[in-house]
């Protein structure tokens, strides 16, 4: 008789198999697990004890945000920085920053930005990438878009394009008249704001090559 | 080849997912070296039946 060969051997693979599948399920379990902690939102304690986490808390629309090149890491991170006023106010408290956000982003998902428009990697690209539209110079005091609609202040401005776009050309593919309210408008740039102050690893990556984009750059 | 860790929250998985060497590292420890063992183990019996 023939030397049997572990390899014809049915029992090696199944065990080996068996092995590979139960392990992999252990480290998925466990994965997802630890992905949970580390995108839940921080609170606004966290923000005034100067705790860094992934997702701050919503009342980081009270605090002004830059972008700033991390050497160590190799890509830009945002850096949440003094008090600002956002709408007139640096007092936000928790429960009004919350319903702001929420508002804006059931807005953000009934005029289905997606649509057009990418959020945090989701969506198309047939608009510009909204991840880090707060931190874009042009909305800044001295950019284009700020100018453009007479306003003095970054959250204003952008307020006012979202309820006017199409009086605005911005973009080689303008921006439809979408019908967003003054309240929902409001909504949706905190929505943005507090999204440019989650740390997504340098996502998108061209962004940092903005004129002006990352400090003093 | 092995740069330091600067991941905002330290994590395993985070470790892991540093570059390539470490999941390679990573992956034979725990599925190739076991398979060696689980070898090893199946070529006893044979020889032990045959």
């Amino acid at each position: 008789m023939a030397k049997r060969s572990v390899w014809s051997d049915n029992r090696f693979w199944q065990r080996s198999a068996a092995w590979v599948t139960g392990f992999a399920s252990i480290l998925l379990i466990w994965l997802t697990f630890d992905t949970s902690a580390q995108i839940s939102m921080g609170t606004d304690a966290d923000l005034q004890n100067g705790v860094t986490k992934r997702v701050p808390a919503p009342t980081v629309i009270n605090y002004k945000i830059t972008y700033e090149m991390d050497t160590t890491r190799g890509h830009e991170v945002p850096v949440i920085g003094e008090k600002e006023m956002f709408f007139g106010r640096d007092d936000w408290s928790e429960e009004e920053a919350a319903e702001l956000l929420h508002l804006g982003k059931l807005g953000s998902q009934a005029k289905n930005c997606m649509n057009c428009h990418t959020l945090l990697g989701n969506g198309a690209y047939y608009a510009p990438d909204l991840t880090k539209a707060w931190l874009d110079p042009a909305w800044g005091p001295e950019g284009s878009l700020q100018s453009m609609t007479g306003k003095n202040t970054k959250e204003e401005a952008m307020a006012e394009f979202l309820q006017h776009p199409s009086q605005y050309p911005t973009h080689a593919r303008m921006m439809p008249d979408l019908g967003i309210t003054a309240d929902e408008a409001q909504g949706l740039v905190a929505f943005l704001k507090h999204m440019s102050s989650i740390d997504t690893n340098g996502f998108p990556r061209n962004f940092g090559k903005i004129k002006g984009a990352v400090h003093g750059k | 080849m092995f740069e330091p860790f600067v991941d905002v929250v330290p994590s395993f998985f985070g470790w892991l997912n540093q570059g390539p060497l470490t999941l390679t590292i990573f992956l034979h420890t725990v599925i190739i070296l076991p398979m060696f063992w689980i070898y090893k183990q199946e070529k006893a019996r044979i020889e032990r039946e045959g």
